[in-house]
């Protein structure tokens, strides 16, 4: 059980730096098709932030239904990265050859932009939900177990 | 469509296993109907592969649409196709089985334990079909961490066994992963095909002869390879009775497949007949295996722990198969890598039922079992046979082809160990059958209870499925033969 740190100055850094680090999580998650960056990295960083929050404000900071359902969101990011690809395979190309990602008024280029985009947010959720589980799973089992065969 | 179905074969189980928790969230009873219709569906689509493969020749798919060298390629031929369908029936009747006993088996994880046992599936898939070093690398780690997990899920005892398995596999891996960085600096690709044209030229440097060293000590450690073995025993025998079986029927066969690839394929026949005499070192080390195994095995008083060794034992024979450099002893040696995985499995599950129905675990307590399950006893006697290779059996074909191959190659060292480690493992199974009938049933335990229907299914199947690979041994290896054989051999 993580409890919420009883300094000021790290709850009033952590409200002030968590928002920025999430913005650059994003800013390198849909950066990645341009240069350095994508899914994977863009993911971690929106994990740790959100772990930096449970570290600064405690476990249960949150008490609402959401934020527990969503340690299951990698299920959510893999039905994101299996869609694209499952309709890559529909559209008649390889899983994730993008050029296939039949969107009427879109060329392929265009297609291919969209469809690393997708995937690569699949991809982030998956990372950020798993570092996430991580940390509650080490910090209070019940948790995890309660959630998952309650 | 069909030449997707390779890729398909590794997807559905990865995503089935992932988006699982999400999808059980309310009903964590759904996740075995969701597994069990996975493989399902899997062992149909591994038909259509097999047959589309044997038809139209391999299928090569580039993930993404990139070409080979540069993109992730999956290579279907004849013999991933084949060892697809093995290992696609092997897992549909192992989650039967785990699923008739798992709720005091696993500590209450079934949803854990059904996501694992996807992701090892898948990640198998991922061995058989990768077709650079790098992807067989990245499946193989995946596949040992839900092995891991798989052996701890239950907790408590297996803890530690599961740790033990967790630093000699991490250790093999890392060794593998070592020896395929020596392959790239020296070749500059990690695509196998490619691999392969440029190898020839690098025989004689030392970061092949090197890299190919750790290659094998770290697959060596993933297969249980006598030497370096100690992890499994302790591993599968700890495990739960619901993982047991389909970890020993699958993981080490699939990491030994591996290895095969990476000498035939990758070094190419040319290269290992002539140049690195890297198949005497198996075949040597897979003599010792065999004989090392069995004599393990038969020291043993803990059943599972005795059915661990001889699965070690049998790696050597598989070894010993496709080491001896020719077309009957390769052929021999595959055949019996299918069969072992079947009887391993078999095996595994009908020490599970014996745990749970009637609570025996050693060899001296079996007499207690009575004749309550003739069932039970009879289909022992089938995997008996097919482990000591009595004819009817798929084992003694196996045993056949790669003892006709050795007889072939003059290598009359390996026929001794083969008719050695064969009389050892009567021995042991003498052992288990005299305490199962000799000794009078004095205690007969009041607990034992209506057996599951799917616990006898699954024992049953196995064990028929031992004497079809028996009975259908001509066309099954000669479609090794016609097909399945690495080229220049």
């Amino acid at each position: 059980m993580i409890r919420p740190h009883d300094s000021i100055i790290v709850q009033s850094l952590g409200r002030f730096l968590i928002p920025v680090i999430q913005l650059f999580g994003l800013y390198v998650l849909f950066f990645g098709q341009y240069g350095p960056g994508g899914g994977f990295v863009g993911g971690v960083i929106l994990g740790t932030s959100m772990v930096l929050a449970i570290l600064v404000f405690g476990h249960d900071a949150s008490r609402s239904q959401l934020s527990k359902k969503a340690l299951h969101g990698d299920g959510l990011g893999m039905l994101i990265f299996a869609g694209v690809g499952g309709l890559c395979l529909i559209g008649g190309g390889e899983f994730l050859n993008y050029a296939h990602l039949h969107i009427p008024g879109l060329e392929i280029a265009a297609r291919r932009s969209l469809g690393i985009v997708l995937t690569q947010i699949g991809v982030a959720i998956d990372v950020a939900v798993t570092a996430i589980s991580i940390v509650f799973s080490l910090s209070a089992e019940e948790i995890i177990e309660d959630s998952t065969n309650g | 469509m069909s030449r997707h179905i390779p890729a398909l074969l590794f997807l559905l189980p990865l995503f089935a296993a992932i988006s699982m928790p999400m999808a059980c969230l309310k009903h964590r009873e759904w996740s075995r109907p969701l597994a069990i219709s996975v493989l399902g569906t899997m062992i149909g689509l591994s038909l259509v592969n097999l047959s589309f493969v044997l038809e139209h020749g391999a299928i090569h798919y580039d993930f993404s649409g990139w070409a080979a060298p540069l993109g992730i390629e999956w290579v279907a031929d004849p013999l991933a196709s084949l060892i697809l369908v093995a290992l696609s029936f092997l897992g549909f009747v192992a989650l039967i089985f785990a699923g008739a006993g798992e709720p005091k088996n696993l500590g209450g994880r079934i949803v854990h334990f059904y996501v694992l046992i996807l992701l090892l599936i898948s990640a198998l898939t991922g061995i058989v079909f990768a077709g650079d070093l790098f992807n067989l690398f990245v499946f193989l780690e995946v596949a040992a961490l839900s092995s891991y997990a798989l052996v701890g899920v239950a907790g408590g005892r297996a803890l530690f066994a599961a740790f033990r398995y967790l630093i000699l596999g991490t250790l093999g891996a890392s060794l593998y992963l070592l020896g395929v960085s020596y392959f790239y600096a020296a070749s500059g690709t990690l695509n196998m095909a490619d691999m392969a044209d440029k190898l020839p030229h690098l025989l004689i440097s030392r970061a092949v002869v090197g890299g190919l060293l750790f290659m094998f000590i770290g697959l060596g450690i993933k297969m249980a390879l006598v030497p370096f073995h100690a992890w499994l025993p302790d591993a599968y025998s700890s495990a739960p009775e619901s993982v047991s079986p389909i970890l020993a029927s699958l993981v080490t066969k699939v990491a030994l497949l591996g290895w095969v690839r990476i000498i035939f394929w990758v070094l190419g026949a040319q290269a290992v007949l002539q140049d690195i005499p890297v198949l005497l070192l198996i075949g040597v080390l897979g003599a010792l295996a065999t004989v090392i195994g069995a004599v393990l095995a038969f020291t043993q008083h803990e059943i599972k722990r005795m059915f661990a060794y001889g699965g070690i034992s049998h790696i050597g024979i598989i070894l010993i198969g496709v080491s001896q450099g020719n077309q009957t002893g390769f052929a021999g040696g595959i055949f019996y890598l299918l069969n072992d995985a079947v009887m391993q499995a078999a095996l595994f599950f009908f020490i599970g039922i014996v745990i749970f129905q009637y609570g025996i675990r050693h060899v001296e307590d079996l007499g207690q079992m009575g004749k309550q399950a003739p069932w039970l006893i009879g289909s022992l006697v089938i995997m008996a046979m097919g482990m000591i290779g009595l004819p009817p059996t798929g084992g003694f074909f196996g045993k056949w082809y790669i003892i006709l191959g050795a007889l072939e190659a003059d290598n009359y060292v390996a026929v001794g160990a083969i008719l050695l480690s064969t009389l050892l493992t009567l021995a042991y199974f003498v052992k288990i059958f005299e305490h199962l009938f000799r000794t009078p049933a004095t205690v007969t335990n009041p607990q034992a209870v209506e057996t599951p229907v799917a616990f006898q299914f699954s024992v049953l199947v196995t064990s028929a499925a031992i004497l079809i690979l028996g009975l259908g041994s001509d066309p099954i290896v000669g479609l090794i033969l016609n097909h399945a054989l690495p080229p220049g051999l």
